[in-house]
């Protein structure tokens, strides 16, 4: 009986800690491991930040429903953090827009992608058609810090994005990872 | 054999009326390739580029409300078009680009369904070049080229295209604000 119980609460174990898997293509993995494999920096998940403080849009939106209207559909919020890391490459810009480009190919469509090589700063907006709702994928790029962001939005929300596409990566990503 | 003769006769005549058909469902296309001024980027100080596709140009006027004035304006500016596209790079030094980059985009913009509505020289302000291609009397697209030199831009709209209403798009959907009067867009005071 015990022998029975232990099993189960391994397997329960497992299932809570192993990450689900991501189909091929699905953006945001091979994204943040491109980012780690180009510049040779590592992730942080969201669970140490949280533990730092900061509180994202996924912790968020899970409990919203109060007036603040969130840009990201409940729920839908990804994000993975390159804080205090080096983000200078020799290969540079253009071969990393080119490899994300390649990375994305098959199910994502560029939407904007804007580079400062002075500033060392890349931004870079991917779409996703995903039936009723829209995924976006915000990908910025600093000297010290990087951020990849993939949210789900409503058609009508994106919408009103579209108007302002440079503004759309700061407008998502500030929303997804935001004090609250 | 006259009748494999005339078989053949017939086939051939097939694929010519084939070839020349998507000859001009090409010609009719106002989307211009840039994608040979990538190699730009790595010489470049800043660079844009936007793609806004059919598909997601028919979502936005879809689902921009038609009761909000604002949104109605943007849904009747962007209603019917095909695509814009915008491909800029700003550079520190003259001389980062070519002769050969500015007739990379030229050469597509010769054919008999596009005219060179405004051509601006100026030293001082840069120049301007804007293309309209006209099918069946109708504007199917525009192409506007600018540079200076430190800077070169394409923006391309592909679609039936108000005049009227162009400078409206500027600031909007990554057009950028050229400040261009565009031919029967002046406005009487």
């Amino acid at each position: 009986m015990k022998q029975a119980i232990a099993s189960m609460l391994i397997v329960v174990g497992l299932m809570v800690t192993t990450p689900p898997a991501q189909a091929k293509g699905e953006g945001f993995n091979e994204v943040v491991k491109l980012i780690e494999q180009f510049y040779h920096v590592k992730h942080q998940g969201v669970p140490l930040l949280a533990r730092a403080g900061i509180k994202t849009a996924t912790t968020v939106a899970r409990i919203s429903g109060g007036p603040r209207r969130q840009i990201a559909e409940a729920g839908s919020v990804k994000v993975a953090y390159f804080e205090d890391q080096d983000f200078r490459s020799v290969a540079g810009y253009p071969q990393f827009k080119a490899q994300m480009g390649t990375a994305l190919a098959t199910n994502w469509s560029p939407l904007i992608q804007v580079a400062s090589p002075k500033e060392q700063e890349q931004t870079y907006i991917y779409l996703q058609d995903a039936g009723e709702k829209f995924k976006v994928l915000v990908v910025t790029v600093e000297p010290r810090d990087a951020c990849v962001v993939q949210v789900t939005l409503s058609p009508q929300t994106l919408a009103k994005l579209m108007q302002t596409p440079d503004e759309m990566g700061n407008l998502i990503t500030t929303d997804a990872t935001k004090d609250e | 054999m006259k009748l494999l003769t005339n078989t053949t006769l017939k086939a051939a005549l097939l694929v010519l009326l084939t070839i020349a058909a998507t000859a001009s469902v090409r010609a009719q296309d106002a989307r211009i390739q840039t994608s040979q001024l990538d190699a730009l980027a790595a010489k470049a100080s800043e660079t844009v580029d936007v793609n806004i596709d059919e598909s997601l140009m028919q979502m936005t006027a879809r689902f921009l409300s038609s009761k909000d004035p604002d949104e109605a304006k943007v849904k009747a500016l962007v209603n019917g078009l095909k695509g814009i596209y915008v491909k800029s790079f700003e550079f520190e030094s003259e001389g980062q680009y070519s002769a050969a980059d500015l007739e990379s985009i030229r050469v597509q913009l010769r054919g008999s369904a596009w005219s060179k509505v405004v051509n601006i020289n100026s030293k001082k302000e840069g120049s301007i070049e804007v293309y309209l291609m006209h099918v069946a009397g109708n504007i199917n697209g525009l192409a506007v080229l600018a540079f200076e030199p430190k800077e070169i831009m394409v923006v391309n709209i592909v679609g039936p295209v108000d005049l009227e209403k162009l400078s409206d798009l500027e600031g909007n959907f990554g057009v950028p604000v050229l400040g261009i009067e565009y031919p029967r867009a002046k406005r009487k005071n």
